[in-house]
């Protein structure tokens, strides 16, 4: 019980992580595949964010002097949580617009109907 | 001075700036890739002699390393990066007349920046840069093998996006369990603090970094998108994901397990899976019947073969491990870019209607030739000098294991020449019904053809001028403590 | 059976991770880079904002790399769907009402204003050059959806996209030629927290607060152009 309330962040990141392979591992449909891409990204830029948490920390900005440095949260995952957001968008942006031409070529999304290229 | 951060800062301007001086003259832009994959080759040409005698060691923004990101250029990175912008440099050159449709603009600056991106791959020495210039390597071949528009195309680029992008996360969860452990991304600082960590707990993160590459670099149970991207893109494409992208994964799995990690228990794991990864592409190679498919499949086989070199792991086999790239990069991209004109001029892919090439495009069809010869391994091609390596290191290892795996090597070499053959026989001594009439291809093509024919008789000729740098690359891959030492001080 | 295959892998990968995050504790201090980036951030670079600081300097070749990927998936899907965009000219478009329409027109400038406040003030408070540009894209997505005819300049977008990335790159290589390293903070760091501090890193956030404002929209603009 206490595995459970110490690292209940990490079991809700890891959840939504396996979510999401769940779903492109046995969706059909790409928009659903793609949804969850969205999922599995979500899960991963929290479990980076989880990971940098300290308890009860507050964020690394030193708005007006004499702010107490030790309570801040580490920087880093939030940085590469940025980039991480970023390189989301990028990927997702791209297989929407694949999407849209894969319809208009086949008039379907649903990948197992999509054989033009077999082994 | 000449600093390695030209190297990635300089094409990645040009390629910021092409749609400025396409308001200049659209005529422009298509040179702008060959100018700067050009710099590139020369650049990294004169830091050849500076990395041989100590590797480079860049900090960017001025702080400590592991404080910062910083480059390493080593013996390895900058032979990487060589082979990269040559390959570059002569691909750009054959797309200059070999792409008219679509937004050219965009295929030039996407060429551009996939090419930077593996080359930010084979320089950092920080893991999360590593993931970034990768995942500008990966989006851009998604794109780059969506470009023509095609039916094809377009289900070749879902598959390749679909499985690309879930390797990536797969790599960014390693990545953040790594940080949560070591709280640093530096490699050589994660490097000096893995023996301090129980080796259960970094099993998962290793796991997934090596899966996730995988995808990348097409290791056999991962290898189901390479076929259809390889053989959808434009060919100018192919030839630069066979004979680069791919082996952009292999070098990143390879950095993980040998400076990173430093597992030493993986290496006869590598050597089977590469051994697998081999027999399988070359059998698939085999029954094919497109001849596009055909030369993919092979690429997953000189994959295989790449990969059980470096899994030899002794200073020997990594040289030929990294000798095979070089090898296969010439090899392979000789062939695909051959194979585009072939291709353009009969309008279909299947390797019958290749029947009377030989007398309709002569040149071209000794180039393709002269490719498919090396890559099976006969004398006096590159390829040859490159699988004697492997198989003389494989050797040298004494223990009778690694005889029957050489031997299997052997084997597959003879699988490769089975097919290859067959096209050959067919592009020059098969009848045609067509009537035969010479269309060579144009001379922007035959100049990359022309060299990357020359390169393959020349070094596969003097092998030994690469010898040297070949070795000395082997032996400091495999050096874990003078690479930290080297970035650490 | 493809259901089921995929529930047991990932039942494996589960126990795997099961094993590997008990090992991780969860809210403990423990990373070393992150505790130099607090303690020497606000010399260092000047920012208040550590987060800004490891974003634009201490990690600032990570972002370099980030605007690339962006720029790359504006290029990517500019590409995929090049070839449709002639026949769309003559679509009618029912207009929107006079509310509707004046409302959105009414809000833009106030989006575009909180959108350059975020960037310009990225080094202070919280938020940046990509927060920043997406809330500015998504000025141009709400005038796409209100008012339908209007257009944006195509090459304006090209040209800012261009420059800006360009000024980054360029900014680093000043670095280099002045101090010897890339993306150097060269320029003086001033008093922390005051507008004009921290050197390089709010024109590094101006430039790419105006690129990602410029791609995104250009993504939105593909996209919407796009539809059947």
């Amino acid at each position: 019980m206490t595995f459970l309330v110490d690292h209940i962040y990490y079991i809700g990141c890891f959840g939504l992580i396996l979510i999401g392979m769940y779903i492109i591992l046995a969706k059909s449909n790409l928009i659903k595949v793609i949804i969850g891409l969205s999922i599995l990204d979500t899960g991963v830029n929290l479990l980076l964010i989880a990971i940098g948490y300290i308890n009860g920390g507050t964020a690394p900005i030193f708005s007006r002097p004499g702010i107490e440095a030790n309570g801040m949260v580490d920087p880093v995952p939030q940085a590469l949580v940025l980039t991480a957001i970023v390189i989301g968008v990028a990927v997702l942006a791209l297989a929407l617009s694949l999407a849209i031409r894969l319809y208009r070529h086949y008039g379907t999304l649903n990948l197992r109907k999509i054989k033009g290229q077999k082994w | 001075m000449v600093n390695p951060v030209l190297l990635i800062a300089v094409p990645l301007g040009l390629a910021f700036s092409i749609p400025l001086f396409g308001f200049i003259s659209r005529r422009i832009e298509k040179y702008i890739p060959v100018a700067g994959m050009l710099f590139n080759l020369v650049l990294s040409i004169i830091l050849v002699p500076k990395v041989l005698q100590s590797p480079i060691v860049i900090s960017i923004g001025g702080f400590r390393p592991p404080f910062c990101i910083n480059l390493v250029a080593g013996t390895v990175g900058v032979f990487l990066s060589v082979v990269i912008a040559a390959m570059g440099f002569l691909v750009s050159i054959y797309s200059l007349s070999y792409i008219k449709e679509g937004a050219t603009e965009k295929y030039h600056m996407l060429f551009l920046l996939l090419l930077t991106g593996a080359t930010g791959v084979v320089l950092t020495g920080d893991i999360f840069n590593l993931f970034v210039f990768y995942e500008i390597l990966c989006i851009s071949s998604y794109a780059l093998v969506a470009y023509p528009g095609s039916r094809e195309g377009i289900e070749a680029g879902v598959k390749y996006l679909i499985q690309g992008a879930l390797g990536s996360s797969l790599v960014l969860i390693a990545i953040a369990l790594i940080y949560g452990q070591f709280g640093t991304l530096n490699m050589a600082d994660i490097a000096r603090n893995i023996s301090s960590i129980h080796s259960m707990n970094i099993f998962l993160p290793f796991v997934l970094l090596i899966g996730g590459l995988g995808i990348e670099a097409a290791i056999f149970p991962l290898n189901a998108w390479l076929p259809d991207a390889h053989s959808s893109a434009p060919s100018s494409i192919s030839a630069i994901l066979s004979g680069i992208a791919i082996k952009i994964g292999v070098y990143a799995i390879a950095r993980m397990v040998f400076t990173v990690f430093g597992i030493s228990d993986t290496f006869l794991f590598l050597v089977t899976l590469g051994l697998i990864t081999l027999l399988v592409g070359e059998l698939s190679a085999f029954k094919q019947q497109n001849i596009k498919r055909m030369l993919a499949y092979s690429s997953i086989g000189q994959i295989g073969l790449i990969v059980f070199a470096l899994g030899i792991a002794t200073p020997g086999g990594v040289a030929g491990g990294l000798f095979q790239i070089l090898s296969h990069a010439l090899s392979k991209g000789l062939l695909f870019l051959a194979v585009g004109y072939m291709i353009y001029r009969t309008g279909s892919m299947e390797i019958s209607s290749l029947a009377g090439m030989g007398k309709r495009m002569p040149f071209t069809s000794l180039a393709f030739t002269v490719g498919a010869f090396s890559l099976v391994g006969l004398p006096p091609f590159i390829g040859f000098s490159s699988k004697f390596m492997v198989i003389k290191a494989a050797m040298a290892k004494g223990s009778a294991i690694f005889v029957v795996l050489a031997a299997l090597v052997l084997f597959a070499a003879i699988i490769e020449g089975a097919y290859f053959f067959r096209v050959v026989q067919i592009i020059y001594f098969k009848k045609s019904d067509n009537a035969l009439k010479r269309e060579e291809a144009p001379p922007t093509a035959i100049i990359p053809i022309a060299i990357l024919v020359t390169l393959i008789i020349v070094i596969g000729i003097y092998p030994n001028f690469l010898i040297g740098l070949l070795n000395s690359a082997g032996s400091e891959f495999l050096n874990r403590v003078q690479y930290i030492r080297g970035v650490l001080g | 059976m493809r259901k089921f295959l995929a529930i047991v892998l990932l039942l494996i990968l589960a126990v795997g991770i099961a094993q590997s995050i008990g090992k991780i504790p969860f809210g403990t201090s423990k990373t070393k880079v992150g505790r130099y980036y607090i303690d020497n951030g606000v010399e260092e670079t000047g920012a208040t904002n550590i987060v800004t600081s490891v974003v634009v300097n201490y990690r600032g070749f990570d972002t370099l790399g980030e605007v690339t990927v962006l720029f790359v998936a504006a290029l990517g899907l500019g590409a995929v769907l090049a070839l449709k965009k002639k026949k769309q000219e003559n679509d009618e478009l029912e207009r929107a009402s006079l509310v509707l329409t004046s409302g959105c027109k009414f809000l833009f400038p106030f989006i575009l204003l909180f959108g350059s406040y975020i960037f310009i003030h990225g080094h202070l408070t919280p938020g940046g050059g990509f927060q920043g540009g997406a809330v500015i894209a998504s000025a141009f997505l709400l005038i796409y959806l209100g008012c339908r005819e209007r257009k944006i300049n195509e090459n304006g977008a090209k040209a800012i996209e261009s420059l800006s990335g360009l000024l980054f790159v360029v900014i680093g290589l000043i670095g280099l030629a002045v101090g010897g390293y890339f993306l150097l903070n060269y320029l003086p760091k001033g008093i922390p927290n005051t507008l004009f501090s921290a050197g390089i890193i709010p024109i590094i956030y101006i430039a790419i607060g105006f690129k990602v404002g410029a791609e995104l929209t250009g993504i939105i603009d593909n996209l919407m152009e796009a539809e059947d």
